[in-house]
């Protein structure tokens, strides 16, 4: 019995963001189920996928939080970033306004996550050269800047989505054996055990507050 | 025993009967950070043999009712690593902490102070101090079987120590994630020829009753081969004879033997012990070629004795087992009982060192191993020829009829014994019994009749014997030595292959895990109602249809700085639930708007546990109403407030535009219709009226008719204490609230109040009413009204709470404060100058 070896040592979590139709969610697939999901339709609230890898001999599973992108669900979805551990920020190559719209998307997740979250730009669709609005050097330096790990990659190809979400966790693995993240820290991301994605901070008291509604005592 | 006998009983029921639950403690709070909604825990103290194990158990029910309310959630072992103490709680003389400390572990249960907590912490701490003569593994190896409890299991890297249990109801992926580990071994086992090739290891096996006898060199029997073997296992029966062996189990002999071993095998090789396990006199040594050694993991023993009692170690069997490279071996050395007519006993010892033995640290049994040999005295006989007839048949050299009646071989054809496995052909004279020193068979009275007592056989794929001989030249023993030579295909891993095959193995799982999470779908994410109006319900049904392949568990959730999962003028039922894969559930959002808003917007989060959240947004238009306007708005309005137009709205809203009315134009058609044709009715205030004919008033107020309503008088004075319980602020504003129920024992402060502190319209309002009261009541004879009924029920409407009914002892108060309007004469004070 080897029991060790198969199983995974830590949980990271992950919140991909950016623009409605960037493609966060053809990511996430093209890296779960290695396929391209042509037709994807807007996200309407949180996907969540999962996927085991590997960092340094260290099996590692990830759970990723799919975000929708549309600006009107953008105070709720807010708030699954607390507890990331990694965060994908997706723009769309072909489309000037996402990119525009990066510096805002890094303000919530600088605001809304902890100093160790590991911050990864990817510039996607980079299959559509012919439409590219949005150069490398220029997101290259944004990037650079503002401190964030940054490549250009394609969901419908899979060029460098592997690279991004491992390359991601590499980091995060890193900032572990430096000690610069906390593991105890409740907001981490990371937890050394496996345990259920779900309970996020969203529901927490639910029930003491359908009581309270009904049954405030002012 | 501890505890309350019953809950005992109840939580001895969830143990097998060699599990002794000592002591309980029913109601444990534990401490922890995120907090559980249920934190509440039992804890069991549980023996097993020499060992203990605490238990942390949920339960639906806390006194639990039966054993299925029980579920194991971690099980931490008293050894070594297992701490506790007790620390109280400043400020609280009840309650203590019951710290559970293991390695990082730290579980902090709160417990009221009792007998009870006192006799279980005494309990635990007396077990602890109870301490086998060493921790080893194995004394706790009767955990092991919980690990696989429910498949739930996540996290099993320590073989021992605290096993954290998932809650079945948040497992996540259920189906595949808790038996990952078994999973991915079995797909690995599919696909082992894509990764392995066969390499040939030959094997000697050697086996020796030596009668007690020191040793002697053992080169002629251990290294009669060309070759050095890759593996020797060597078998030794009956090492010691003296009483202190069978006895004590010590022996100076297990080293010189082992020495003797080490100093005979092949010279041209190098050999290292993967193991030796010795029973008394049973004793078998397994050596490899150092060269192979990095290949052999997972090495293990175990020892069965099956003599007197069925556990003194003269007779039994002894094993190792291990992995070289892919392929998994195990050697077993049995000494069978003894006596010609004892088969049967041979047989029930071979069943009983197959169903004892199990190598604890991995809880394998004999036959579960790729490849087993079986080697030792197995002491079977010659039975139906006599002495005389053998020995005959022997000199000829005609084995056959002898081996025809040898016991093993009549009781493996008859199944009852190694059935499944090989034995090669026979073609030395039997082993059993010489003279010592020569090799003559028995001489002494006895005579015994010679016997292939000395065997190996085999069992598994790919083993190939090349030889199965005697060695006549050992003569030390009344016994002679038994070897065979295999040729064994042993299976390698090709590291790359198996990397990759085990790199897509994981894809898949991770793959399934994907597949195995819930998954829903909605038919549609708006709920968009038409326009919504005061009092006049509407509901939209969605359908939740569970397309994955588990329980999908949803519920709606709070969203951050909400205080519920809905806002307050939306209901969903149910709000939480259950869906079975393929089946469906329909949701009901129902709208009933009774806030002054122009449209409704929410965005609700629909949870799946252990999954996805999905987002649904709730929408509509509202249609305004004169109902929960302000009577500043209404006073101002010069017409029925839906013929308003924006501006006009506006201007009432921001008090810009005039009073135009002393008293809302709605309160006063309401008021004087009751006036006109309700004086005289009983229990006008009392009956409910039907919804319709509310909307029919609403309407009839909003858009403005000169047309008297026919409605149900009983429905125009609901419509009265709605109209007065939805303004968008109560009559008398809220912070007057407190000095008015403070004033209600006399007349003249409640008057002050109403006098100097109320706005000119709310204070024309609650005048107009009391008024409206007092005439009522001067009709009670025929309307059967009373005045404390009215001031209860008026006063709670004109002094309503922010959140209805919240402060129902203040009602009295705020019914005293009204009182003294309905019987005292008002007219004076509507005259009174205002003083602001």
């Amino acid at each position: 019995m080897s029991t060790g070896q198969y199983n995974y040592s830590y949980i990271f979590k992950y919140i991909i963001i950016g623009d409605m139709g960037v493609g966060k969610s053809c990511l996430l697939h093209q890296f779960t189920e290695k396929k391209f999901m042509a037709d994807c339709p807007h996200t309407i609230g949180v996907e969540f996928g999962t996927r085991i890898i590997e960092v340094a001999g260290q099996k590692i599973k990830l759970q990723i939080w799919d975000t929708a992108g549309q600006e009107r669900f953008r105070a709720v979805t807010r708030s699954y970033y607390r507890g990331a551990a990694g965060a994908l920020m997706v723009y769309d190559i072909t489309r000037r306004s996402t990119y525009n719209h990066l510096s805002s998307w890094l303000t919530d997740t600088r605001t809304l996550t902890n100093p160790s979250t590991v911050i990864f730009l990817i510039g996607n669709k980079c299959d559509l050269e012919a439409q590219r609005d949005v150069t490398y050097e220029e997101a290259k330096q944004f990037a650079d800047e503002n401190g964030l790990m940054f490549v250009e990659a394609s969901a419908k190809t899979g060029q460098n989505v592997e690279e991004a979400f491992l390359e991601t966790a590499r980091k995060i693995y890193q900032s572990i054996q430096d000690g610069r993240l906390d593991l105890n820290a409740a907001e981490s991301g990371v937890q050394h055990k496996p345990s259920q994605p779900g309970r996020n901070t969203l529901n927490n008291d639910q029930q003491q507050n359908r009581y309270n509604k009904d049954n405030c005592a002012c | 025993m501890l505890g309350d006998q019953n809950e005992l009983n109840v939580v001895q029921s969830k143990f097998s009967s060699n599990e002794l639950v000592v002591a309980v403690h029913t109601n444990a709070l534990l401490l922890e950070q995120e907090g559980w909604v249920d934190n509440r825990r039992i804890l069991a103290l549980v023996k097993h043999e020499f060992s203990f194990a605490l238990f942390v158990i949920l339960s639906v029910n806390i006194p639990p009712v039966s054993f299925s309310d029980l579920t194991i959630e971690r099980i931490i072992p008293l050894d070594e690593c297992f701490l506790c103490d007790t620390e109280p709680i400043p400020q609280d003389y009840q309650n203590i902490i019951f710290n559970i400390y293991y390695k990082t572990l730290i579980l902090p249960f709160k417990v009221e102070i009792s007998t009870e907590s006192s006799n279980f912490a005494s309990e635990v701490i007396t077990a602890k101090e109870v301490k086998p003569v060493e921790y080893k593994d194995c004394i706790f190896a009767w955990l092991d079987k919980y690990k696989d409890l429910d498949k739930i299991v996540m996290d099993l890297n320590e073989k021992l120590g605290d096993f954290p249990l998932t809650r079945q109801k948040n497992g996540q992926g259920q189906g595949i994630s808790g038996n990952r580990e078994s999973f991915l071994k079995y797909q690995l086992t599919l696909k082992e020829p894509e990764f392995t090739h066969q390499q040939e290891f030959t094997i000697f096996i050697g086996t020796w009753n030596v009668n007690g006898q020191p040793p002697t060199a053992l080169r002629k029997w251990l290294s009669c081969d060309e070759e050095p073997p890759d593996i020797y296992a060597v078998g030794f029966q009956e090492l010691d004879l003296r009483k202190e062996a069978f006895l004590w189990n010590e022996t100076t002999r297990e080293e010189e033997w082992q020495k003797a071993v080490m100093e005979a095998v092949h010279p041209n090789a190098k050999y290292r012990c993967v193991a030796l396990v010795r029973l008394v006199g049973i004793q078998l040594v397994v050596l490899i070629n150092s060269k192979h050694y990095q290949h052999v993991k997972n090495v293990a023993i175990d020892t069965v004795g099956t003599g007197i009692l069925g556990k003194m170690g003269n007779k039994g069997g002894v094993s190792v087992r291990f992995e070289l490279h892919n392929t998994s071996l195990c050697f077993v050395n049995s000494h069978l009982a003894a006596h010609v007519e004892e088969y049967e006993r041979r047989n029930q010892d071979y069943h009983d060192i197959n169903l004892r033995t199990n190598f604890r640290r991995h809880p394998l049994a004999i036959r579960d191993h790729d490849q087993v040999y079986w080697l030792g005295d197995l002491n079977y006989r010659i039975t139906d020829l006599t002495t005389d007839q053998v020995k005959y048949y022997l000199s000829k050299s005609n084995l056959e009829p002898v081996l025809l009646a040898d016991q093993l071989n009549q009781q493996r054809i008859l199944c009852r014994v190694l059935q499944d496995y090989q034995e090669g052909d026979i073609t030395f004279i039997p082993t059993y019994k010489y003279d010592l020193n020569s090799d003559i068979f028995d001489t002494s009275e006895k005579a015994r009749a010679p016997a292939w007592t000395d065997r190996i056989l085999w069992r598994g794929k790919g083993i190939y014997q090349s030889a199965y001989r005697s060695h006549m030249e050992m003569r030390i023993s009344d016994h002679k030595p038994v070897s065979a030579l295999f040729k064994s295909q042993i299976s390698v891993i090709d590291q790359a292959k198996y990397r990759k095959v085990h790199e897509e193995v994981l894809k898949r799982m991770d793959k399934l895990e994907n597949e195995f999470l819930p998954q829903v779908t909605i038919d549609s994410t708006e709920v968009t109602f038409e326009l919504v109006k005061f009092r006049e319900a509407q509901y939209k049904d969605i359908i939740i249809a569970n397309t994955g392949q588990v329980l999908a568990e949803f519920e709606f959730i709070r969203k951050p700085n909400d205080t519920s999962y809905c806002k307050e003028w939306l209901r969903i039922t149910p709000y939480i639930g259950c869906i079975k894969p393929g089946e469906k559930c329909d949701i009901r959002f129902e709208v009933n708007l009774e806030q002054p808003l122009e449209e409704l917007y929410d965005i609700l989060v629909l949870h799946l546990s252990g999954g996805k959240d999905m987002f649904i947004t709730v929408s509509g238009k509202c249609q305004r109403s004169c109902f929960t306007t302000s009577i500043s708005t209404l006073c101002r309005a010069p017409i029925p407030l839906l013929n308003l137009n924006p501006d006009q709205l506006q201007h009432a809203e921001t008090q810009q535009s005039p009073v135009l009315y002393s008293v809302p134009r709605e309160l006063w058609l309401l008021v004087d219709h009751l006036y006109r044709y309700g004086l005289k009715t009983k229990e006008l205030f009392e009956l409910n009226a039907l919804n319709e004919d509310i909307v029919r008033i609403r309407d009839w107020l909003d858009w403005g008719s000169l047309d008297p309503i026919s409605v149900p008088i009983h429905a125009v004075a609901e419509a009265l204490l709605l109209f007065l319980s939805y303004t968008k602020d109560p009559i008398i504003p809220y912070h007057l609230h407190d000095a008015c129920i403070a004033a209600s024992s006399n007349y003249q402060s409640c008057k002050q109040i109403i006098v100097q502190k109320l706005p000119d319209l709310e204070r024309n309002v609650f005048l107009y009413l009391c008024m409206f009261l007092q005439e009522l009541l001067k009709h009670s004879n025929e309307n059967g009204s009373d005045v404390k009924t009215l001031a209860t029920l008026f006063g709670d409407i004109l002094l309503r709470d922010p959140v209805r009914n919240s402060r129902p002892q203040a009602n009295r108060g705020k019914a005293s404060f009204l009182y003294h309007f309905l019987v005292n004469d008002q007219s004076c004070l509507l005259i009174v100058p205002n003083n602001k």
